[in-house]
């Protein structure tokens, strides 16, 4: 009876004596005492292959002191799961979209990304895309026209396309629909749709929008898009020269930035756009006088929409040039200064929890403050209870029932940047829009029409202009708002 | 030069410098007048006189720095007087006169110094001796086109060989020597102080001239007992018999273990005999270093040393927090592209090390079941290279590596098993095993009746017999090719691995069963894009045998009108590889203008072919760069895919800045084919570097191609590549310094380079295992010194770039060295210098492992 060792992973077990007269496989059981591996499972290296169960000891010459290699594992045998993983490959293609993190490209269909960026821009509004899932309602006011109601329901199914696609959409039906209701965007140019202005796409559809999403059961009242992007003015006209002054209140979409000499930054753009002279007939003078018109911001939509007037009209090249300048704009921008005092007012207490808020979240209040605060703490409350009462006083009755959640939020008058609309040339009606949306995970998408691009925030602040880049038009701010 | 004459150059010079235009000064003049006597005296009758005129007139000139103005003038008399006066020493002296004032192409330098005595070559100083030189060269080459005899000629040319030797100036003696064709000359002058220089210079040489050069080196080396280098020279010419007879001479067990070291890292098959070592636990030993059992060992020390035992996941290495705003949000969905890429990230980065977070990692920690789960995250054929993959994360640990592989031949899903064979050959890869597992574990299987188990046993017998030219297998594996019912794909394997067995045998029954299928196959058959891999196997039949391809391949390209051409290019090419042979790459460049036919395409093997030649050496490789971007200007589309490949080879684990600025740029390429290639040649450039650049680079490839799933994977693929191994291997075939070119590593990347000529239709379909070919050409790129007993031994040592200058007698090797202590890793063109002299390296070539024994002249 030889005795061999056997060489099993890293160990060596030595002395095992083989008995030749019985079948390999009372020497596997013997191996399986030692090591635990079954013996199906062993496999020992002789020469020339493996040892089988029935093999002859005397033919494979065993020698005293030969070294065997067995290889094997008592380890379970690896069994497939069940059920195997579903790969992203094989997802349908609505489901992809929450992979992805993004929404659809819109195809170029022949110089429209000033329609392409406009769209993704809006499509970025959760609220409007609320709205227009309910549109049209069952009771259809007789104001909107045919040609509205077909725009709108072109945004309606366009911005569903794009929800539910991960690859480029070709907003066929919403450009024919534009181009019906608003026959300038038709223009043609040597045969060739010419390249629009995407401030008026944003503004002509906008006003669309606010015309058929009025709620016919308010008869007068606040619709949907006014609430999203309606900013009320309170304009205080002076003339100077007769001393006379009036009060007037309008309602716009945006707020314009004026870009001249001295503006740098959107806030001077701003204080700028606020600000205008404008001449009139005077009752007092008996004739037209210069007359300074400011106007401050009587009420805060939940988006705010920030037009850059980079295009002035120049004669002497008969089109809408563009104003190079660099003009910075903040990812957060606060509208305090625009307010009124009265919105100010209102403003008080929701930006006050706000401000406790984010201090709460860097952990600047200190624990002397919080013992000490016992009192600010029942007048915050106090506030609070006079404000919401005022506030829901002025507006319950314009406030639609399906709105209560959101109306325990009060806006604060902060924003922050979800959406840039930029523009890349030299004149409105050339060159090349782009939409940079903030999408809900965070992350920015650049829409070049059919193409999304991730890009990093730091790099939205650089549209601001100044060079031959793309540069900021049109910025949309979100509000920032707490519970109340 | 001989010393100046102090009375002619030191009092005269300040009063010659001021009259040195009008007249000679006082001294010169006498000086003159001198000569002249002399010369007269030579005409004189007496024979006496005569002689010792010319003795004085010899030594004048010998220490007399003005002999110019006088030596028109005497050369002449004194020719004249020849004639008459016959006389050597006179021919000395007219000699030396004519080598001063001689005009070109006449020679009379040499006609006098034939004439002349036969004393020292060297009297008249090295200038002399130069010139001498140039005339000997031109006569010699006279006398040959004329017929002449050169006796005369040869025994001037022993004389100034003799001389140069002597005076450390061992390139003008190879110089001239190589001019009158008689190298055989250089063996009677070499002595133990100036044959190192003297063979340095003949193998730099020996690059750009015949192989032949080597030969004479070879012989030097034995002389003098240098083994290492003389078995380099063996291995370069694979002249197995004269590696033996240089083990035979070795007389020294720790030396002749160091020459085993060298032959292991060569990888060739290699069996000791009793007439080798006679003794037999010695040649165990010995055996045992040849077949690498050491190496994951080596591998292992070296990794705890540098501290990066630690495994990576995939994200390590992916970086995504780096990109952040751009990086995909969705990284929790399944994609199984992606987790392809990621089983090949981690099959990469954590390859021989024997641990991982995704596969072995976790059974570990849970027993089995997130483990599992990784593994089945893929679909079908994917889940052979999942499987496979822990052969590379266990690579050369052949105990612990079947062990962990091994439950998993006992799966139900063919795929699996076919994955767990691949892997047991990836684990055995360069590594021989006493008990030889491989071949038993994986015999039974070739003959299974699932094509995809069938392939995967196949390949793992390809990768883990490479080189060994073993019957058996051969056998097998011809008779699978010859068989045919069997489908295309497993012909194709096996023609890939039997074609790695047989490497550089020119086996002639496995090459008629190749060029059988190649022949036969129809036209749907030829359609198939891994038919590319089947000339290759075929080739490397040929790999490096230069001529004797020649009539296989212009067989093949005069009978088949199809693919004739494609199999001649991949046969030459393969045959040629790593000779730098100009014409072959010129016939390349040649070929690559001419445009081809519709689906007759040969450019992207021409185009290898290029890389291959001309990676031997450092002047072709850059000349091969340039030709490739010229190529890349003018060529069609399909060479226009092979030139980032070509220069992925040339640069393999090498990132020159400019061939990464080059790909950088391809990588962005308008044709997503050549971008796809561009990528995975960044990663083959950057191998195992962990290049900092090519890391940033492929990063941000990775957000800018983040919505293409194939071009990601390829990215994905290039980062595993730069960080092979955390860093600490290459794949570069070339070692030793640059010299020795690994015929298997070589052969693992021209498959690979060969597939990825159809990214789309190979890697990106099912056969993406063929990357695993890659494991065939992955090797530390170490220094590990180890003491007699073999353990590791660490020493302070220089590292620096390698240069080969340096003042004359003191050659340079290296330049901008730090000093580290072993074990360390040496990057591309570095060369590493001991720097201690307590010990003593075995081998003067500081790579891979080297044994040190301590000097025993060494004091404190």
């Amino acid at each position: 009876m030889p005795t061999v060792s056997v060489k099993w992973q890293k160990e060596l077990l030595s002395n095992v004596e083989i008995d030749t007269s019985q079948s390999p496989y009372v020497f596997k059981c013997q191996l399986y005492d030692l090591t635990g591996v079954p013996p199906e499972r062993q496999k020992i290296m002789v020469k020339g292959g493996l040892l089988k169960d029935d093999a002859d000891w005397s033919t494979l010459g065993v020698k005293e002191g030969q070294k065997f290699m067995m290889m094997g594992t008592a380890d379970e045998i690896v069994k497939p799961p069940e059920k195997g993983p579903v790969f992203a490959e094989d997802i349908p293609e609505e489901e992809q979209v929450i992979h992805v993190g993004h929404s659809a490209g819109l195809f170029n269909l022949g110089n429209t990304c000033y329609m392409n960026s406009t769209v993704q821009c809006l499509h970025s509004v959760p609220d409007l895309k609320s709205a227009l899932i309910k549109y049209p309602p069952p009771v259809r006011s007789n104001e909107v026209d045919q040609t509205s109601h077909l725009l709108t329901v072109a945004t309606r199914d366009l911005f569903n396309d794009l929800d539910k696609n991960v690859k480029p959409v070709a907003p066929m039906r919403f450009l024919t629909e534009l181009r019906k209701k608003y026959p300038q965007f038709a223009q043609l140019h040597n045969g060739v749709y010419m390249q629009q202005d995407a401030e008026e796409c944003w503004t002509q559809l906008i006003y669309t929008l606010s015309q058929s999403l009025k709620s016919p059961s308010s008869s007068e009242g606040l619709d949907t898009v006014k609430r999203l992007f309606g900013i009320d003015l309170v304009s205080r006209v002076h003339c100077p020269e007769s001393g006379e002054e009036s009060t007037e209140t309008e309602s716009v979409y945006s707020l314009k930035c004026h870009i001249s000499q001295e503006v740098n930054h959107l806030h001077e753009g701003l204080k700028h756009g606020l600000k205008s002279e404008l001449e009139k007939a005077s009752p007092s003078l008996g004739r037209s006088a210069l007359y300074l018109k400011d106007s401050r911001i009587n009420d805060l939509p939940r988006y705010l929409t920030v037009q850059f007037v980079r295009f002035f009209w120049k004669r002497e090249s008969n089109q809408k040039a563009k104003i190079l300048r660099k003009v910075d704009y903040p990812l957060e921008l606060d509208v305090y200064d625009f307010c009124s005092d009265d919105l100010r007012k209102r403003l008080e207490v929701p930006r006050r929890i706000l401000r406790d808020e984010e201090g709460k979240k860097l952990g600047l209040k200190t624990r002397e403050k919080n013992s000490g605060s016992s009192s600010t703490d029942n007048d915050v409350k106090m506030a609070e209870a006079e404000a919401s009462s005022n506030r829901s006083g002025d507006s319950s009755k314009n406030e639609q029932v399906e709105d209560a959640p959101e109306k325990e939020k009060a806006l604060t008058g902060i924003y922050d940047l979800v959406a840039v609309l930029t523009h890349k040339g030299r004149s409105a009606d050339s060159g090349h829009y782009v939409a940079w949306v903030k999408q809900e995970n965070g992350k920015w998408i650049q829409f070049d029409d059919d193409n999304p691009i991730p890009q990093r925030e730091e790099d939205i602040t650089r549209l601001s202009g100044g060079g031959d880049w793309h540069m900021a038009y049109i910025c949309m701010y979100k509000a920032r708002d707490v519970p109340m | 030069m001989p010393p100046k004459d102090s009375s002619s150059a030191g009092g005269g010079d300040t009063k010659n410098r001021r009259k040195k235009d009008e007249y000679l000064s006082e001294e010169d003049l006498a000086l003159k007048q001198q000569l002249e006597v002399y010369v007269k005296t030579v005409h004189d009758s007496d024979p006496g006189l005569q002689k010792a005129a010319l003795e004085s007139l010899r030594q004048e000139i010998q220490y007399s720095n003005k002999l110019y103005d006088f030596s028109s003038k005497a050369i002449k008399v004194l020719a004249s007087s020849f004639r008459n006066a016959t006389g050597k020493l006179l021919a000395d002296i007219l000699s030396i006169l004519a080598f001063t004032m001689s005009s070109e192409g006449e020679r009379e330098i040499l006609k006098y110094k034939l004439l002349g005595s036969e004393g020292d070559v060297g009297l008249w100083g090295h200038d002399y001796v130069r010139n001498l030189t140039v005339a000997i060269v031109q006569e010699y080459e006279r006398r040959q086109i004329e017929k002449d005899p050169i006796v005369d000629l040869m025994d001037l040319v022993e004389k100034i060989v003799a001389f140069h030797m002597k005076h450390n100036a061992e390139p003008e003696a190879v110089d001239l020597l190589m001019e009158v064709e008689d190298l055989y000359l250089l063996l009677d002058h070499v002595d133990s102080v100036n044959y190192k220089r003297a063979c340095l210079y003949l193998a730099s040489l020996a690059k750009y001239f015949e192989n032949h050069v080597y030969a004479h080196a070879y012989i030097i080396y034995m002389q003098f007992e240098e083994f290492p280098r003389a078995l380099q020279i063996a291995l370069y010419f694979d002249a197995i018999e004269n590696a033996r007879d240089v083990i035979t001479s070795c007389n020294d067990i720790l030396k002749k273990q160091q020459l085993c070291f060298i032959i292991a890292r060569h990888g060739v098959a290699f069996d000791l005999d009793e007439v080798m070592c006679e003794e037999d636990e010695e040649r165990k030993g010995m055996q045992q270093i040849i077949s690498n059992a050491k190496l994951s060992e080596g591998y292992l020390t070296l990794a705890r040393d540098i501290e990066v035992m630690e495994p990576k996941s995939p994200e390590d290495i992916y970086k995504s927090h780096l990109l952040d705003g751009r990086a995909r949000s969705g990284e929790s969905s399944n994609s199984a592209r992606q987790n392809l890429a990621a089983i090949f990230v981690n099959a990469f980065v954590n390859a021989g090390f024997g641990q991982d977070k995704l596969l072995i990692g976790p059974a570990k920690a849970s027993s089995g079941d997130s483990s599992t789960s990784w593994l089945f995250k893929h679909k079908e054929h994917a889940k052979a290279s999942a499987a496979a993959s822990l052969g590379m994360i266990m690579l050369w640990d052949v105990d612990c590596g079947l062990a962990q592989i091994d439950k998993y031949s006992y799966s139900s899903d063919p795929h699996i098993i076919a994955g767990a064979l691949l892997g047991v050959g990836i684990v055995n890869c360069r590594v021989k095993h006493d008990c030889d597992p491989a071949y038993a574990l994986l015999a039974d299987y070739v003959h299974n009746k699932e094509s995809s188990i069938r392939i995967g046993a196949i390949m793992g017998l390809g990768i883990a017999y490479a080189g060994a030219q073993d019957e058996k297998i051969t056998r097998m594996l011809t008779s699978i090719i010859q068989d045919a019912k069997e489908s295309l794909d497993v012909i194709v394997f096996s023609a890939i691995s039997v074609g790695l067995v047989q490497m550089r045998s020119g086996n002639k029954e496995v090459a008629r069963a190749i060029i059988f299928v190649l022949k036969n196959l129809n036209d749907s058959e030829l359609g198939e894009p891994l038919n590319r891999l089947l000339p290759l196997g075929l080739g490397l039949l040929y790999l490096q045998m230069e001529g004797s391809v020649n009539a296989t391949a212009e067989s093949l390209r005069r009978s088949d009108k199809r693919i004739g051409q494609y199999c001649y290019m991949t046969l030459i090419s393969c045959a040629y590889a790593g000779t730098g042979d100009v014409l072959k790459v010129q016939h390349f460049l040649d070929k690559c203008t001419q445009r081809c036919k519709k689906g007759k395409s040969y450019h992207g093997p021409a185009v290898l072919g290029i890389a291959m030649v001309a990676m031997a050496e450092e002047l072709g490789l850059e000349m091969a760069i340039r030709s490739l971007e010229h190529l890349l200007q003018y060529g069609e589309q399909n060479i226009r895919t092979a030139v980032p490949l070509a220069l992925g080879l040339l640069c393999i684990s090498n990132p020159k800045v400019n061939v990464t600025n080059t790909l950088r740029r391809l990588s962005h390429d308008g044709d997503t084919e050549v971008a796809m290639a561009a990528i995975v040649s960044l990663g083959l450039i950057g191998a195992g570097t962990n290049n900092a650049r090519i890391a940033g680079l492929l990063r941000n490839l990775s957000t800018y191609y983040y919505r293409d799933p194939d071009l990601l994977f390829c990215v994905r693929i290039a980062q595993g590549l730069v960080h092979l191994g955390k860093g600490l291997l290459t794949l570069s075939p070339y070692h030793s310094e640059r010299f020795l070119l690994s015929p298997i590593s070589l052969a693992g990347l021209v498959i690979v380079l060969h597939a990825c000529l159809d990214l789309k239709a190979i890697i990106l379909e099912e056969y993406h295992y063929v990357l695993y070919f890659l494991v065939l050409a992955i090797q530390p790129r170490m220094l590990m010194t180890v003491d007699e007993n073999l353990k590791p031994l660490s020493v302070p040592v220089h590292v620096g770039q390698a240069v080969d200058v340096g003042q004359a007698g003191c050659p340079k090797t290296i330049t901008g060295f730090q000093t580290l202590s072993t074990p360390i890793l040496l990057s591309a063109g570095e060369r590493a210098e001991l720097a201690t002299e307590r010990y003593v390296p075995l081998s003067p070539i500081l790579e891979g492992f080297v044994i040190l024994k301590e000097n025993t002249d060494y004091k404190e």
